[in-house]
C-alpha cells in the first residue's frame, strides 16, 4: 500500500499530544494473541508529548538495553530521499534520514515505548519565552561541531531559518517564516534571503552568550515545537553551497554521507566530531548506513521475510509491510518477532469539492454511501487501522469520537440512507466524478466505491489521475472532481494544524490544502478565535465542537481511516522501533545485534 | 463384356480405374493432382498434436466467446465483490476462508483475495477480453506487415527505401513509454473530465498502438524473402507470361511466405496477450472492474505466498493456451511444408 503524499508532508514536528503508539509495540508483538491475527497498536495513549527539562536535554542518550557499537544497519526503500537540504525537508519520508545528518534547535526524545518529550537538541533546553510568548530565546550547547570539525556556532542556526528565503527554497515549513514577519502567507516579500548580506531583524544573535533570540511578530505559545522541524535545521554559513547543498549538505548529527547516487544507494558513516556528550536524542550504535533505493514494498517486503545474506541487518526505512503479506507477517509467531507498528498521526480522508457538489443532502448521502469496511478491507483489514468518524485524529489535543452518521455501525455503508437523502434532494441518479491516484491499491478501491455509490443511486465517474501529480491536479480550484481521495496529518500538536490548512476560507486557492473549497465564515470566525486560546485543553475542546458542527453542517470531507502500519526488520537488528513523528522505523535507535 | 444389369457402383469402379476424368481427381489415390491446400489438410489432419492443439485454442475462443452465457448459467457476474458483500468469505486479512483459494460448491475456482470476486467468471470474462484484443491486433499486424512487406520488397527501389526508414524508426521507438506518454492526450481529447472512459476506446487504442508498432517486424522479415524470391526463375516465368504484379504477389509469392507469416502470428497472440496486460499494469490498458487475464496473472503472482490457487488458474490456463497455440502453429507450418518438417 502506499502513502499518500501529503501523509509525508506532514508533520515534520507533530505528533505531540499522544502519540500514536502503544507501549507493547516496541517489543514487537503488540495487541492480540496468537490466535487473533488482528495484533496492532490499538490505543492512542492520549498522553501529551511533554516538554522536557535541561536534565532532559543533557547527553548522552539513555542507553537502549543489550544494545553496542559497530557494524553496518542496510536500509531499503522504494524511492531516494528527495531531497536533503533540511530547509527543503518537509515530507516525512525526508526527515527519517534528516534525524541522522541534521540538528534542529529541538527534537523529540522517544523512549523505547514510544512515549515522547521535546528536549534541546543543539539548544541546551526548549528555550525560555518572555513577552507573552512573542519572544523565544535559546541558548546553544557547548562542543557542536560540523563534520569539518568547524564549530556550529549560533549564526550557523540563524543561517537555518534566513535561508528559508533563499528563492530556490520552496519546499519547506513556513511556520517560523510567518511568525517572524507577521505577514502570513506575504511573508516572503519581508526580507531578500541570506545572501544578500542582509540578517533578519526580528533574529538577534550573541556569539559569546551562545544565544538566540527570536522576536515574534505574534504570540507562539508553542514555538519550540516550530524549531525542531527539519526545516529550520542547522546549516553552517561557511559552507553552505546554495542549490547544491541539497545533493552534499553538512552534517552534524552522528553520521555523514560518504556516497549518494541518485535514486540507487547511499552509504552513510560516523561523522566523528559528532559528540554524544551534546545530544541527549540519539543512540547512534551502528558504525554506518547503507540504504537500497528502488526496491518495491512487496519485493522489499519478501527480502526482509526471507532473511538472508545482508538482510539480516536490514529495515525497510519508511515502507510498511504491503496488504498482501500482512496476513503472512502477523500469523507467523517467527515474522511477527520481527516487526513493530504503529498509528499513523494523520488522517485519511475524501474531499468532496462543495462549489461542485452544492448540496448538502449530496454530500451527507455521500458519506452515508460510503463504503469504508469494504475500503479498509482492501487496506489490509482491522489491523489496518480504525475508521474515521471526524476531522481531527485521535492523536489530537481535545479530540472527541462522535459518529454523525453511523458509520460505525454500518462501515459497509448504507445505500438506502443515502438513497433517501438523494431523493430529498431531488438529485437521482448524479453524477459523482470520483478522482485518485493511479496505484494498485486504490484501484482496488475504486472498484468498491463504484459499486457503492451505483448501489445508492449516484452515477459515478471514475477518474484515476497519475499519481506523481495528483495533488498537484486535485489542488487546482478549478478541477472537475467532485469527491478526491486524500489525507492530512497535522503539522502540530494541535487541532489548528489539521482545521486551518483545510477549512479556512483564506486558505483556497491553486495548490492550496483547502481541496474541499470549503468557506464559510462562521468556521473562518472560528478559526480566529480558537487559535488564540493559550489553554490547549480549553483550545482542544473548542476545536473538538467546530469539528462536529463542520461535518454536521458542511460535511465537507467523508473521514476514512486512522491508519495502523506495520513493520519489518532483519533478524539481527536490535531497538529497531517505530517512529510517531515520521511513521517510519527511528534509524538512530537501531544497532547491529551480536 | 455384357453385364445384363449392371450394379450402378461397378461401372463407377470401373470408369474411376480406366479413365480419371479430372471431376474425379479428388479421390484419395490421385496424390499428385490435389491442390496443396487439401494437401495440406490432409497432412495436418494426421498431426496429432497439432489436432489436439486445434481443439484447445478453439475452445479457448469458445469459452471466451461464451463467457456470458456459461456466466448466466453459473449463476454469478464477475463485478461482483461475493466476498465483501457476504461475511465469512474472506477472513480479516482479506483472504479466502475456505481451503484451496475459497473454492467450494458456489465457486468453482474458488474467490479473489481482496476483493472477493468469482474467479470462475473472472477468468472466462478475462480470457474474452485479452484474446479479443490480442487476436484482433495480431490480425492487423500480421495483414499490415505482410502487405508492407512483400509490396516493398518486390518494388524495391525508393518505395523500399522509405519504408525501410519507416520501419527503423518504429523499431527503435520505444512504445510503452509512448503508449503512457499518449494515453493521457488520448484522454484529454475523446473523454470529457464529466464522463467514464468508455471501455471500446481502451480497447480500440490499444490494438491500435499494439497494430502500429507491431507490423514493423514481420515487414521487415517478408520483406528479405521477397528480395530473395524475386530474382527465382517461377518469378521471371510469371513476369515473361506478362503476370500483373498483384497477381504474382499474392500467386507466386506468398504461397512461399507461410511460412514465416504463421510462425510470426502465432508468436504475436500471446505476446500480445502479455503487453496488454502489462500495459494495464502500467495504467494505461483495460482496468478494474474490466476483467482482463493478464492483470490477474499479474494480481496472482502478489499473492501466491498466502493464496497459490488465485495464480493457479489464470496461470495454468494461460501456460495451456500459449503451448496449445504455439504447437499448433507448428502443425500448420509443417502441413503447409513439408519439406520443413522436423
Amino acid at each position: 500500500m502506499s502513502l499518500s503524499r501529503r501523509n509525508f508532508v506532514i508533520a515534520t514536528t507533530v505528533a505531540a499530544a499522544g502519540s500514536t503508539l502503544l507501549s507493547a509495540c516496541s517489543s514487537g508483538n503488540a495487541g492480540g494473541g496468537n490466535g487473533t491475527p488482528n495484533a496492532g497498536a490499538t490505543e492512542y495513549t492520549g498522553a501529551k508529548v511533554t516538554v522536557g527539562s535541561k536534565a532532559d536535554s543533557t547527553g548522552p542518550a539513555p542507553e537502549i538495553p543489550g544494545a553496542k557499537k559497530g557494524g553496518t544497519i542496510y536500509g531499503i526503500a522504494p524511492d531516494d530521499f528527495s531531497h536533503l537540504d533540511p530547509q527543503r525537508i518537509y515530507f516525512a519520508y525526508n526527515s527519517t534520514v534528516a534525524l541522522l545528518l541534521h540538528r534542529s534547535l529541538t527534537g523529540y526524545k522517544i523512549d523505547s515505548s514510544g512515549k515522547q518529550k521535546l528536549v534541546g537538541d543543539l539548544a541546551t533546553d526548549t528555550g525560555t519565552a518572555s513577552n507573552g510568548n512573542k519572544t523565544w530565546t535559546f541558548t546553544l550547547k557547548d562542543g557542536l561541531k560540523w563534520e569539518d570539525g568547524s564549530e556550529l556556532t549560533v549564526d550557523d542556526v540563524r543561517h537555518g531559518f534566513e535561508r528559508a528565503w533563499a528563492p530556490f527554497i520552496t519546499e519547506g515549513a513556513t511556520y517560523a517564516q510567518a511568525a517572524l514577519t507577521g505577514k502570513g502567507g506575504k511573508w516572503r516579500d519581508a526580507y531578500p534571503g541570506p545572501y544578500g548580506g542582509k540578517h533578519l531583524d526580528s533574529i538577534v544573535t550573541d556569539k559569546a552568550k551562545k544565544t538566540i533570540t527570536f522576536n515574534l511578530a505574534e504570540p507562539k505559545p508553542d514555538f519550540n515545537f516550530t524549531v525542531a522541524m527539519h526545516s529550520y535545521a542547522a546549516v553552517p554559513v561557511k559552507l553552505d553551497t546554495k542549490e547544491k547543498y541539497d545533493k552534499q549538505p553538512v552534517a552534524c548529527g552522528p553520521y555523514k554521507i560518504k556516497a549518494h547516487t541518485t535514486d540507487k544507494s547511499m552509504v552513510l558513516v560516523r561523522n566523528k566530531y559528532w559528540d554524544p556528550a551534546t545530544d541527549s536524542i540519539r543512540n547512534a550504535y551502528p558504525d554506518g548506513f547503507e540504504f537500497d533505493f528502488g526496491v518495491e514494498t512487496l519485493a522489499g517486503t519478501d527480502r526482509l521475510i526471507a532473511d538472508q545474506g545482508n538482510d539480516q541487518y536490514a529495515v525497510s526505512i519508511y515502507k510498511g509491510v504491503p496488504a498482501e503479506r500482512i496476513q503472512k507477517v502477523l500469523t507467523d509467531p517467527q515474522l511477527k518477532k520481527r516487526s513493530f507498528n504503529g498509528l499513523l498521526t494523520g488522517s485519511y480522508y475524501y474531499w468532496i469539492n462543495t462549489k461542485r457538489v452544492t448540496d448538502l443532502k449530496v454530500r451527507q448521502a455521500l458519506i452515508h454511501a460510503w463504503p469504508l469496511q469494504q475500503i479498509r478491507q482492501i487496506y489490509g483489514g482491522p489491523s489496518a487501522g480504525d475508521f474515521a468518524t471526524s476531522i481531527l485524529s485521535p492523536d489530537i489535543i481535545g479530540y472527541e469520537k462522535y459518529d454523525l452518521y453511523g458509520k460505525l455501525t454500518k462501515p459497509q455503508g448504507d445505500p438506502d440512507k443515502a438513497k433517501a437523502l438523494l431523493k430529498e434532494a431531488g438529485k437521482e441518479g448524479m453524477k459523482i466524478v470520483y478522482a485518485f491516484p493511479q496505484d494498485p491499491t486504490y484501484l482496488k478501491t475504486k472498484v468498491v466505491i463504484e459499486n457503492a455509490l451505483k448501489a445508492a443511486g449516484f452515477t459515478p465517474i471514475i477518474k484515476p489521475v497519475d499519481s506523481t501529480s495528483y495533488y498537484d491536479q486535485i489542488q487546482q480550484i478549478n478541477n472537475s472532481f467532485d469527491v478526491m481521495w486524500g489525507g492530512w496529518s497535522p503539522d502540530w500538536p494541535t487541532a489548528f494544524t489539521m482545521i486551518q490548512p483545510l477549512f479556512d476560507g483564506g486558505a483556497i486557492g491553486n495548490g492550496q490544502n483547502n481541496v474541499s473549497q470549503t468557506n464559510i465564515s462562521w468556521i473562518n470566525d472560528a478559526i480566529k478565535k480558537n487559535a488564540v486560546i493559550s489553554d490547549q485543553q480549553e483550545a482542544g475542546k473548542a476545536w473538538a465542537a467546530l469539528d462536529k458542527r463542520i461535518m454536521q453542517e458542511v460535511a465537507p470531507i467523508i473521514p476514512e481511516t486512522f491508519q495502523r502500519r506495520f513493520y519489518l526488520f532483519g533478524s539481527k537488528v536490535g531497538g529497531a522501533q517505530f517512529d510517531p513523528n515520521f511513521s517510519a522505523t527511528l534509524l538512530y535507535k537501531t544497532f547491529v545485534k551480536a | 463384356m455384357t453385364p445384363p444389369t449392371p450394379s450402378p457402383a461397378a461401372p463407377l469402379e470401373v470408369t474411376d480405374e480406366d479413365s480419371a476424368t479430372p471431376a474425379k481427381s479428388s479421390a484419395p489415390k490421385g496424390n499428385e493432382s490435389r491442390s496443396p491446400g487439401r494437401l495440406a489438410w490432409s497432412r495436418f489432419k494426421r498431426d496429432r498434436t497439432g489436432v489436439i492443439s486445434a481443439y484447445v485454442v478453439v475452445l479457448f475462443f469458445v469459452l471466451g466467446i461464451a463467457a456470458p452465457l456459461i456466466a448466466k448459467l453459473y449463476g454469478k457476474d464477475p463485478y461482483t465483490t461475493y466476498g465483501m458483500n457476504t461475511p465469512g468469505l474472506l477472513n480479516e486479512f482479506n483472504f479466502p476462508v475456505k481451503p484451496n483459494g475459497g473454492i467450494s460448491s458456489d465457486f468453482w475456482f474458488g474467490i479473489e483475495p481482496q476483493l472477493g470476486r468469482d474467479v470462475f467468471t473472472f477468468l472466462f470474462y478475462g480470457i474474452r477480453n485479452s484474446l479479443l484484443i490480442a487476436a484482433a491486433a495480431a490480425l492487423l499486424t500480421t495483414l499490415l506487415g505482410v502487405v508492407v512487406g512483400i509490396t516493398a520488397g518486390y518494388l524495391g527501389g525508393k518505395t523500399d527505401y522509405l519504408v525501410g526508414r519507416v520501419i527503423d524508426i518504429l523499431l527503435a521507438f520505444p512504445q510503452t513509454l509512448f503508449f503512457i506518454a499518449f494515453w493521457p492526450v488520448v484522454l484529454a481529447i475523446f473523454v470529457s473530465p464529466e464522463e467514464n472512459t468508455p471501455v471500446w476506446l481502451t480497447v480500440t487504442s490499444l490494438i491500435l498502438v499494439m497494430t502500429a508498432f507491431g507490423w514493423a517486424s514481420i515487414a521487415r522479415l517478408l520483406r528479405g524473402e521477397v528480395l530473395a524470391l524475386r530474382e527465382r526463375e517461377f518469378v521471371e516465368a510469371a513476369k515473361v507470361t506478362g503476370a500483373s504484379p498483384a497477381r504474382i504477389i499474392f500467386k507466386e509469392l506468398l504461397p512461399n511466405l507461410w511460412t514465416p507469416i504463421l510462425i510470426q502470428a502465432t508468436l504475436l497472440l500471446p505476446t500480445y496477450v502479455t503487453t496488454e496486460a502489462a500495459l494495464a499494469f502500467l495504467g494505461v490498458g483495460l482496468q478494474d472492474p474490466t476483467p482482463d487475464w493478464g492483470v490477474m496473472i499479474q494480481n496472482g503472482a502478489k499473492y501466491y505466498q498466502d493464496d497459490i490457487t488465485f495464480m493457479l488458474f489464470p496461470g495454468l490456463s494461460m501456460v495451456i493456451f500459449v503451448v496449445a497455440f504455439n504447437l499448433l502453429g507448428d502443425s500448420v507450418r509443417d502441413a503447409l511444408d513439408p519439406k520443413t518438417k522436423r
